[in-house]
């Protein structure tokens, strides 16, 4: 595990210790989709409205603790801004407002909404003429809503080709409505699909460098937790619960087990 | 008055390059001209009404100032969290324009009636909700607006009246002031019924194209009368009772699914929105006030 994604998710335990919330095991999920858009896009965490910035959407907005500290691990503002999460007067909610967190583009939380709205933000800078890219991050939960699918046939239809869709292939929907094959369902819709081990950063940002001409998606293979053992092997009694004092340093020690 | 809006919008669109069209493959056709003009502002999108809306505040989101454009009930109820959340709770702006209100698709039956779209509108924060009557006010609330930070409704219809009104945002017209203690109040194009039902009776009428925000101010003018509203839709009645304590009836649709199909002049008399109809209503309530300060 690279050393700034061991250090998102033991931020993401702290922040879930302190604040008494956090959807961690899917926060886990995306770090390294997360830290390689970051490491890819351009941004400048000291001017979030750089006009000529790209833009990024997380679509599955229950992650957003997975996407405070990597907006923190990136220079927006610190971690320990983010210990107030969940509290009644923090800007960082358990779902991410674009008008209070910088470097928030969308707000999210309703599942199905953000890659639509991000379509909209790509279409955009086509009919501007810009060279702007636009990345959003889904989950394979979230692609049970017909939305998802809606977006992604107008992206296609539109040759939304500064249009990447990250997809969080976690198996979170094995109980109910599994996707099955999300590679086959994306290349039959027209997209250019990368399959990516998801926690291995340098793989994905090479699958982002990667030219295309039409939109792409990166269906990316992720372990719900992973990173620590008593996560990815207790998804869901660790679906949305925070660890309590001696949980974390269980928890962190298996998160730094083998780091040196 | 979607030819109005199509007018208005291209000779905005001329001048103005934020403007883009997303339709949901209505009024296609119609806007043949701006998309030979325009071509790169111009996306006939699909059947995704959904994805219209978030599309739309996406585009919002980047400076543009976006119309989505389709029927009534598909955009405005089947993608009402989209406008709640992509456009009211992020704050992106956008137009919302449908065709098809109320009864205008009246042979097609109650899936395409639209009951609902103003009141459940004009309940998300943010929104500006209009209940457009006339190809003027299409005009004039157009071109006041489509740059509003805001995202805004606004509702065509097949049947305009052709009164003249004050077409400024937010204001009501006073159409009949006689001092009467009733006053009607009525929005939109069923305002060709009720001038004609209430043209020669004793009572004041007042009318709003601008359902959200609601021109207060003149309601209370008429806060010591009787208000009877005559209404094809559920949206006005709420909205004049954000003024406390009025005394007011509603005479408009039914708690039920009008099944029937014909023409929507059809539906309206069925349902007691022809003149004749609100003409009784509001003799009706004429001679209960008389009865009333009789007993007195």
């Amino acid at each position: 595990m690279d050393d700034i994604c061991r250090k998102i998710r033991s931020e993401i335990l702290n922040v879930s210790n302190k604040s008494g919330h956090g959807h961690i095991p899917t926060s886990f999920s995306i770090v390294e989709m997360l830290t390689a858009v970051y490491q890819t896009m351009r941004h400048d965490p000291k001017r979030p409205d750089m006009p000529e910035r790209d833009l990024f959407v997380l679509s599955k907005g229950h992650a957003s603790l997975g996407f405070y500290c990597t907006l923190a691990a990136h220079g927006y503002f610190s971690f320990e801004d983010v210990y107030e999460f969940g509290g009644f007067d923090s800007r960082f909610g358990c779902h991410p407002d674009r008008t209070k967190v910088p470097g928030v583009e969308a707000s999210t939380g309703s599942l199905g909404h953000g890659i639509g709205i991000a379509v909209g933000m790509a279409l955009a800078a086509k009919i501007a003429g810009t060279k702007r890219k636009v990345y959003t991050l889904i989950g394979d939960g979230e692609s049970n809503e017909g939305s998802v699918w809606e977006a992604v046939m107008v992206a296609v239809n539109t040759r939304l080709d500064n249009l990447t869709v990250l997809y969080d292939n976690n198996q979170s929907q094995g109980r109910c409505l599994p996707i099955g094959n999300p590679a086959e369902r994306f290349t039959a819709f027209g997209c250019d699909v990368s399959e990516v081990h998801g926690h291995d950063l340098a793989a994905i940002k090479q699958a982002l460098a990667k030219p295309t001409d039409r939109v792409r998606i990166l269906v990316c293979n992720t372990v719900k937790g992973y990173g620590c053992e008593t996560l990815s092997e207790n998804v869901y009694e660790w679906h949305r619960r925070a660890p309590k004092p001696d949980e974390l340093t269980k928890l962190q020690g298996e998160l730094h087990a083998g780091a040196i | 008055m979607r030819a109005q809006f199509k007018n208005t919008v291209s000779e905005l669109a001329a001048q103005d390059d934020s403007i883009v069209i997303v339709l949901g493959d209505i009024s296609v056709y119609m806007f043949k001209d701006f998309w030979e003009k325009h071509p790169n502002r111009f996306y006939n999108m699909g059947i995704c009404e959904n994805t219209l809306v978030s599309v739309t505040a996406g585009l919002s989101s980047q400076g543009f100032n976006p119309f989505v454009h389709t029927i009534c009930p598909f955009l405005t109820d089947r993608s009402l969290e989209q406008i709640k959340l992509d456009m009211c709770y992020n704050n992106f702006a956008g137009n919302i324009v449908t065709c098809g209100a109320t009864f205008d698709y009246a042979w097609d039956g109650a899936t395409h009636h639209a009951y609902t779209d103003l009141a459940s509108l004009r309940m998300l924060p943010n929104m500006e909700v209009l209940h457009l009557g006339s190809k003027r006010e299409v005009d004039a609330l157009i071109r006041s607006q489509y740059r509003s930070p805001r995202p805004t409704y606004y509702r065509l219809s097949d049947h305009p009246h052709t009164i003249e009104t004050n077409t400024e945002f937010g204001k009501g017209t006073v159409l009949k002031d006689e001092g009467a203690p009733l006053t009607v109040m009525t929005a939109g194009p069923i305002l060709t019924n009720v001038m004609e039902a209430c043209r020669d009776l004793p009572v004041n009428l007042v009318y709003f194209h601008t359902l959200k925000p609601i021109d207060k101010a003149l309601i209370e003018q008429f806060r010591d009368t009787e208000i009877l509203v005559v209404h094809d839709a559920y949206g006005l009645y709420e909205a004049i009772s954000e003024v406390p304590a009025l005394r007011m009836r509603y005479h408009g649709l039914p708690d039920a699914f009008c099944g029937w199909y014909g023409t929507v002049h059809d539906i309206r008399k069925r349902i007691g929105l022809d003149p004749a109809s609100i003409r009784s209503a509001v003799q009706t309530r004429l001679a209960d006030r008389s009865q009333a300060a009789r007993a007195r």
